[in-house]
């Protein structure tokens, strides 16, 4: 179970990783493309013409999924973002209430968001929802992955919710924090 | 007492955006205030891309927006901006009454209510140089946003290239791209003589705004707030007409007084680009199936 | 209930959910999601679902986690070491000196990027850890980054001048323009408070590195040769027309890749852990941006930005009094809602006001785009403090301590503008004669 769970937020992760990767790939294939028709414009050659259609609509898509299918992974690297001032500074026992709290806010948030996500994604498959430049591209498609990165991320803060519960500390806790000044808070 | 969002994508100064201001004061005063309309502009609420689906949700009862960004979803709401097929006030309002009952028809199917449509100014080309034939677009960098436009440079020998609209000023001033084809307004609202110098009223298409309702709203109404609802849209649309050809003069003037050469385009030029216009008339109506041919034919009558 | 009651116990809810611990992109969410359910009729799942798409479905966006990406590989790198290597013996007679770097950097970074937290984030991933290592004082290196990215959105291009130049019908090429002397500005008034501080506070200075000869500098000088061509590669793919501004983004990374290559540091390992960390980073900033736009829209339903705003309209101020109520509304609305949205929120109200008050609307979008600029910087939600937070691990309070110095100059700066309006309009005026 805990190996399944690791290589689902793993597999998640390398998958945001390559929609970043196809950004930079796609705007500097568009940007060659340029350089090559003012080459040919230099050498008093017709211009191709040549663009990747859509290249907009396609990288916010692909931004979709980058930012999405990462939630789990930033969040066991305690990557996100939170004020644990006050965390640090009581007993231990309190601490542990406050952390479950935040585990169960997250979490009924997360699936409460992933549901919804599911419908607006179920909707643009019903009513044939499609992008509006020059490749009519599905919504449902990226509205699916982004249903897809929620359903991961509420799994892992269930996973955190569980382990806060059972007395141990939570993966975000244990993870290794980034390179701080002195040593942080 | 019923109170509605209404998301709309164009700025407050914008002469679409201050129709619907008129427009949702009528309402509140016919309904003596039992319906009020607030309305959300320049995106504020729901931005461009999400507004149709936003009434259709029912998130918002009521949004504007522009009819041909929907012509990859059906053809058919791609009608009023097949280039030259009607290029007149005139000859578009035609269009639009031959389009509409199967455009009402495709927007029942969605729960959506049309309640009127405004055109923008007809479309003319801007370019940084002289244009005098078809030849002189050839190899110039066009703007293209969509199957159509992108449609329209391929057969005019020119190449397609994809700006977003806040990209503009930079894609032109750095030579990324040297043509586009847009309103008066837009030009003048876009301040377009600060990076570039030749306009032609070439009145290639009047495209249109519409305002649609959530059927489901529309239906909560009382009889005598539909009623109401129906009349102010009937004012808002020849209010909208009206100022949409006023919009087109005093936007045309602002391109001339900051330095802009308007010119109509030349003989040489038109007939070049009615040439292009045919083909995309025809392509479409293929695209469009029994709807298209039925639109023309009821357009050609 | 009275709308302003309403914002207040919002604002108190939002403070309460922070402190229990509630990352800070969850809280927005949870703010906007009670907001929602308890003040506005519409369907609060569909309308959460709609707006998170149209925010993450952003191609300006895309250039964001780029900048990032390439800041981290420009960290793994010898670049950053050898661009401080190179820059120390010119900079060691200046009170100050490699705190400027911070400064002058984003101010250069600034003319690439659109946005401040992808300013603060490149330029901090390079000059923090060499700060660090160099022994200089953390709040002064911390501060200075913070207030120095938010440059980012002043100095052409910007996002916020786009969407401000979009919703009022303003020339972007003009607000462009008009934000240029302004930046220059904020950073002279940024340097100058370090040289003042350096030389108040020498102990808190690190050793002055011994003299070098003439010849030895320009020899170290040449250190400086890749930084200086990725950013004119960087620059210099906008102005030759190959490039748009989102696109620069994409380019700084492949150009970040082959420094990295020929520097012989772009190993398998190094190309993953840059990766996954701008993955990362990346993730955490869209995740509060998405909470931030949810925010937005509950606000945009419930009319409270709308009604206190139209509340200043109705006190009938002199324009003075207009420009100084308008500051502390931004300010205050800054704390909770990011810059862009409390600019999309009140654009409505306040332009009728601000022109009737006879303003300047290319002005009014510069002192606009400095109060939001402000706002990156004031807790609980500010993005600039964010990303220094993912990068330092200190809490968003301490670097909002760090960087209030930062803060009151901003506020200075306004002053200065209000003061001489020429200071923004003399280049579009100048510029653009026709
Ligand atoms: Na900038
Ligand atoms: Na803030």
């Amino acid at each position: 179970m805990r190996t399944a769970l690791d290589v689902l937020y793993r597999l998640a992760q390398a998958l945001a990783a390559t929609c970043l990767v196809a950004i930079a790939g796609l705007v500097v294939l568009q940007v060659l493309f340029r350089i090559v028709d003012g080459a040919r414009k230099a050498f008093g050659l017709d211009p191709v013409g040549l663009l990747v259609p859509s290249l907009a609509e396609i990288c916010g898509f692909l931004l979709v999924g980058a930012s999405f299918l990462a939630l789990a992974a930033t969040l066991r690297r305690g990557d996100h973002i939170r004020v644990s001032l006050m965390l640090q500074h009581m007993p231990a026992g309190l601490a542990r209430i406050f952390e479950v709290w935040c585990l169960l806010v997250a979490v009924s948030l997360a699936a409460y968001f992933t549901w919804y996500s599911g419908g607006q994604a179920y909707d643009s498959y019903k009513y044939n929802e499609v992008s509006i430049g020059i490749i009519p591209i599905p919504l449902v498609w990226p509205q699916i992955v982004m249903t897809l990165g929620l359903v991961v991320f509420t799994i892992a803060l269930l996973d955190d919710l569980v382990t806060a519960l059972s007395g141990r500390k939570p993966s975000y806790e244990l993870a290794v924090k980034g390179e701080a000044w002195e040593g942080g808070e | 007492e019923t109170k509605w969002d209404m998301p709309t994508p164009y700025g407050d100064s914008n002469f679409h955006t201050q129709n619907i201001m008129t427009f949702a004061e009528d309402v509140a005063a016919k309904t003596n205030g039992s319906l009020s309309i607030q309305v959300h502009s320049a995106g504020s609420l729901f931005k461009h891309p999400e507004i149709k689906n936003a009434v259709r949700k029912g998130l918002a009862p009521i949004g504007e927006l522009l009819i041909s960004r929907l012509s990859n979803e059906d053809p058919v709401f791609g009608v009023d901006s097949v280039p030259f097929l009607a290029n007149s006030y005139d000859s578009s309002f035609k269009l639009y009454q031959a389009s509409k009952p199967i455009m009402e028809e495709k927007l029942e199917a969605q729960g959506l209510k049309l309640l009127y449509t405004v055109p923008w100014p007809p479309q003319g080309i801007y370019t940084k140089k002289d244009v005098n034939s078809i030849d002189d677009l050839k190899g110039l960098k066009f703007r293209a946003y969509n199957t159509s436009t992108e449609r329209l440079a391929q057969l005019a020998g020119a190449v397609p290239t994809q700006v977003e609209v806040a990209d503009l000023p930079t894609a032109f001033s750095t030579g990324r791209v040297e043509a586009m084809i847009t309103s008066p307004s837009t030009g003048a609202d876009s301040k377009a003589w600060d990076y570039l110098d030749h306009y032609y009223d070439a009145q290639a298409w009047l495209p249109k705004n519409m305002v649609i309702v959530n059927a489901d709203a529309f239906n909560a109404l009382s009889a005598e707030e539909q009623a109401a609802v129906m009349e102010a849209a009937a004012a808002a649309e020849t209010r909208g007409w009206e100022a949409s050809k006023v919009e087109t003069d005093a936007k045309t003037k602002v391109l001339v007084d900051n330095g802009i050469t308007v010119a109509v385009p030349s003989e040489a030029l038109q007939n070049g680009l009615k040439e292009i216009g045919d083909v995309m008339t025809a392509e479409w109506a293929e695209s469009a199936g029994e709807d298209g041919a039925a639109i023309v034919k009821a357009f050609m009558d | 209930m009275d709308l302003s009651l309403v914002a207040f116990f919002l604002g108190l809810g939002m403070l309460a959910a922070l402190a229990t611990g509630i990352w800070v992109g969850v809280a927005l969410f949870g703010v906007a999601l009670v907001a929602m359910m308890t003040l506005v009729s519409a369907p609060t799942g569909p309308v959460l679902a709609t707006t998170v798409w149209g925010a993450a479905n952003s191609w300006d966006l895309t250039a964001l986690p780029m900048f990032i990406w390439m800041g981290e590989i420009l960290f793994r790198s010898r670049l950053s070491e050898d661009m401080f290597a190179g820059l120390s013996p010119w900079m060691r007679n200046l009170p100050g000196r490699l705190l400027h770097v911070n400064i002058l950097g984003c101010g250069i970074f600034a003319a690439v990027s659109g946005s401040s937290a992808a300013t603060t984030a490149t330029i901090g991933k390079m000059s923090l850890p060499e700060l660090k290592r160099r022994g200089y004082d953390e709040a002064m290196a911390i501060g200075t980054l913070a207030g120095s990215g938010t440059l980012g959105l002043l100095i052409p291009p910007s996002i916020i001048l786009i969407v401000y130049g979009a919703a009022t019908e303003q020339s972007i090429s003009r607000l462009f323009m008009a934000g240029v002397l302004p930046g220059a500005m904020l950073c002279v008034l940024f340097m100058g408070y370090v040289v003042l501080w350096s030389m108040l506070n020498r102990s808190r200075m690190p050793e002055a590195e011994a003299p070098v000869p003439f010849f030895e500098r320009v020899k170290a000088t040449r250190r400086l040769v890749p930084v200086i061509g990725l950013i004119a590669g960087v620059i210099g793919s906008i102005y030759a027309g190959l490039a748009a501004p989102t696109e620069a983004a994409a380019i700084g990374v492949l150009l970040a890749l082959i420094l990295s290559f020929f520097s012989g540091t772009l190993t398998r390992q190094n190309f993953t852990d840059a990766l996954l960390g701008a993955t990362r980073t990346s993730c955490m900033i869209a995740f509060i941006l998405a909470g931030a736009a949810f925010l937005t829209v509950a606000m945009g339903y419930t009319g409270i930005p709308r009604e206190l705003a139209g509340w200043i309209g109705s006190l009938g101020l002199s324009p003075l009094q207009l420009l100084a109520a308008l500051t502390v509304f931004f300010v205050v609305l800054g704390c909770f809602l990011d810059g862009i949205s409390v600019v999309v929120l009140t654009t409505s109200v306040i332009l009728p006001m601000v022109e009737q008050a006879g303003l300047d609307l290319i002005w009014f979008g510069i002192y606009l785009v400095l109060v939001v600029e402000m706002s990156q910087i004031t807790p609980p939600v500010g993005f600039n403090l964010f990303v220094l937070q993912g990068m330092t691990g200190h809490n968003i309070f301490r670097v909002a301590r760090m960087a209030l110095p930062f803060f009151l100059l901003m506020v200075l700066a306004v002053a200065l503008i209000v003061a001489f309006p020429q200071i923004a309009l003399w280049l579009p005026e100048n510029m653009l004669s026709n």
